[in-house]
């Protein structure tokens, strides 16, 4: 039962890390937690 | 309602929109800091009205017929979105070179309001402006503004201007035709008309006490630091300060009690898991996620550190000095002064560095810088160079110091290399950049900056690392039948596998074993991921003694574990922090180049280099201290001897095409 606990444990921090990659992906984030790379426009009109 | 803010580079925009938005934003004292548009909603307390305002902020620009590609993204915007107002910022201590990209914005008929920013600094100059004739001159509202102020800080008077304006139609109380703007003698036609009514518009609100051309205190200070003989040692001298009080004292010191936090932690888990989980559960749990995570999350003082004393240097205006420095190094190698921009950026981390490369004009200048970049030690790479130089050098502050600096010698050598290899023949470019004054540093926006950074790392260690650690972790237990490994016989473990035949290759380097190899590996996915792996495949939970106030408990055992010489130690951690940086470093990367073949000729020159500097102070330090080569010296040499060939090979046909070029011309 405790290894049971424990496998659950880590499935959920795995499945959190996991789950704010994506929503960071998301919101357009190229380095996961850096708020200075965060660019949904990085395809816009800037380009040459 | 949307709302665009506008102005000159170096205006204040990106401060403005922070204390409107309450966003965090990176905001520097010098020109070019945003390239692409922000966007966030005014703070409640600013905004009385019901409606939701969303400002934009958008990159500085000098006029709407843009420049840089960063300048585009301000004039497109502005022509094609249509916002319902402008909020044109001017700087108020120059007024006559803000105020000509004011008088294009006033021509559009969208409703403008101007924030004469930054005028608590002509308070200081006992410069005054008449605002209310400023305002009558140009047709639209002037309210000042002090953006990097708290309080009374002319914020909640620009909000309220804007819902006022917002619906009306702007109208210019001057026209200037701008002809054809296809055409260059229609343009500077119009150009000189605006300028000429600038020049009026100032001469009648601006009344200045201080003559600008005469010499000030500040110009004294430039001389000395920005001279160019003494501009290097003194950044030098400046860089060795913040490395030794982020990494010697400081750092440490709140370490200790940060590290002891992990401990506890640490010691509670294993407590609640007692006796009776299985050994594997209780390591991945342990060892690969709260250890590996820890040994990344402890060198967290020591990072905020650093970045709290450079966002200091950022702030108080001594960046923008080092540019003008390096622009003597920079335009000899067929680069820009604009490419220390990125640079510096890039110390914070590479991916908005190489991001900022969209300011330089010259599509081979903007694509060297975008692969050179990297080599400056981003923030991921300080927990690297910082646990290698507590083990090994008894955390000196030359090895951080020295790595910026061989960071900046391998860009100037690469740049030489690619305008070789290109063929283009190196024209003079000048670099012209607005100096800002200096000012004594913000503590509050250090700290903000700092924050924001110590926010980054902790979610990056709490989702990529830790990821990464986990699957280390697993591989590192089971072998490819997918049993336990039995105690001691890692070799056979999946990631001993998978890493030994790139160990294999590192050989020549000095630290051709799969654990160092594994943990090089993983870095490319986060440069963390190096000091996170070899304290999963180590078993090392923590790099840090609370005990001792030094960076590394047992620094000698640790490096026995390893089995690495200080001289090896040196050659491990460049080859790290000079190989090509993380995927999403890559990623921007390609989107900045926009080509394939210089992507991976980029990466290709980064392993390369990567790997020369590793073989160099391996092989030679090991001759030095020990009178005989290191191992696989030969190899090696083949290897590099390989490398060098073809890249001779290459520049001699890059000066066949300049020849070519140079007879055809003729």
């Amino acid at each position: 039962m405790t290894n049971v606990i424990v496998i659950l444990v880590i499935l959920v921090i795995i499945a959190s890390a996991i789950g704010k990659i994506i929503i960071e992906k998301r919101k357009g984030a190229k380095c996961v937690g850096c708020p200075y790379s965060q660019s949904k426009d990085s395809n816009c009109s800037c380009k040459h | 309602m949307k709302v665009a803010l506008t102005g000159n580079p170096n205006s204040g925009k990106t401060t403005l929109f922070n204390g409107i938005t309450g966003k965090i934003e990176h905001v520097g004292n010098w020109a070019g800091v945003t390239v692409d548009k922000k966007e966030g909603d005014i703070k409640k307390s600013l905004n009385n009205t019901n409606t939701d305002i969303t400002v934009v902020d958008l990159p500085g620009a000098y006029s709407m017929s843009p420049f840089t590609s960063e300048e585009s993204v301000t004039s497109e915007f502005v022509k094609n979105e249509k916002p319902d107002v402008i909020i044109n910022i001017l700087d108020a201590t120059n007024l006559s070179r803000s105020l000509f990209f004011t008088t294009q914005l006033l021509e559009l008929g969208i409703p403008v309001v101007v924030a004469l920013n930054k005028s608590d600094l002509n308070k200081k100059k006992k410069t005054v402006i008449n605002i209310p004739e400023l305002s009558k001159e140009l047709g639209c509202p002037v309210v000042e503004t002090i953006a990097t102020q708290g309080s009374n800080n002319g914020l909640k008077k620009i909000v309220s201007t804007v819902v006022e304006v917002s619906g009306s139609t702007q109208k210019a109380p001057f026209k200037i035709d701008c002809g054809d703007m296809t055409d260059r003698n229609s343009v500077e036609a119009s150009d000189k008309k605006r300028f000429k009514l600038v020049k009026r518009i100032v001469h009648k609100v601006e009344d200045k006490k201080i003559n600008s051309s005469s010499q000030t205190r500040q110009d004294a200070v430039d001389r000395v630091v920005a001279n160019k003989w003494l501009g290097i040692p003194i950044f030098a001298m400046i860089m060795w300060v913040v490395f030794s009080i982020s990494q010697t004292h400081l750092g440490p010191l709140l370490a200790d009690t940060f590290v002891g936090w992990i401990d506890l932690l640490y010691g509670f888990v294993e407590g609640l898991l007692g006796e009776n989980v299985s050994p594997v559960l209780s390591s991945i749990l342990l060892d690969g996620i709260i250890g590996g995570v820890g040994a990344v999350v402890g060198f967290l003082p020591l990072i905020m550190v650093l970045f709290f004393l450079l966002a200091l240097l950022e702030d108080c205006g001594y960046m923008a000095r080092v540019a003008v420095v390096m622009d003597r190094f920079f335009k000899k190698v067929g680069l820009s002064g604009k490419s220390i921009i990125p640079m510096v950026i890039g110390t914070g981390c590479a991916i908005p560095g190489i991001m900022a490369t969209r300011t330089i004009k010259n599509e081979r200048q903007r694509r060297t810088t975008a692969m050179l970049t990297p080599f400056m030690p981003c923030g991921a790479k300080l927990p690297v160079i910082a646990l290698f130089a507590g083990i090994f050098f008894d955390d000196a502050s030359w090895v951080g110091t020295t790595m910026y600096f061989l960071g900046i010698a391998i860009i100037i050598f690469g740049a030489l290399i690619v305008v070789r290899i290109t063929g283009e023949k190196n024209t003079r470019s000048f670099f012209i950049m607005e100096l800002p004054e200096y000012r004594f540093p913000s503590i509050k926006r250090a700290t903000i900056s700092m924050l924001a950074r110590a926010k980054a790392f902790i979610i990056k260690a709490s989702t990529i690392i830790l990821l990464c650690n986990a699957a280390v972790q697993i591989m590192q237990t089971f072998n490819w039948s997918f049993e336990v490994v039995a105690e001691g016989a890692q070799d056979t473990s999946i990631l001993a596998s998978i890493a030994s035949p790139f160990a294999f290759l590192l050989i020549p380097l000095g630290f051709g074993v799969w654990q160092l190899a594994a943990a090089s590996i993983t870095g490319f996915i986060a440069k963390e991921n190096v000091v996170g792996t070899l304290a999963v495949v180590y078993s090392i939970t923590n790099f840090i003694d609370t005990e001792e106030l030094t960076l590394v408990s047992g620094g000698d055992s640790v490096a026995k574990v390893m089995g690495l010489t200080s001289v090896a130690a040196l050659a491990y951690l460049t080859f790290n922090l000079f190989t090509p940086p993380c995927f999403a470093a890559i990623g921007a990367m390609n989107s900045e180049m926009e080509n394939k073949k210089w992507l991976w000729s980029g990466i290709a020159f980064q392993f390369s280099m990567g790997y020369i500097v590793a073989f160099v102070i391996y092989q030679v330090g090991t001759l030095i201290t020990t009178d005989a080569t290191g191992t696989g010296f030969l190899p090696g040499l083949i290897v590099v001897v390989g490398i060098i060939s073809y890249v001779v090979h290459l520049v001699r046909k890059g000066n066949q095409k300049q020849e070519q070029k140079i007879e055809l011309d003729a």
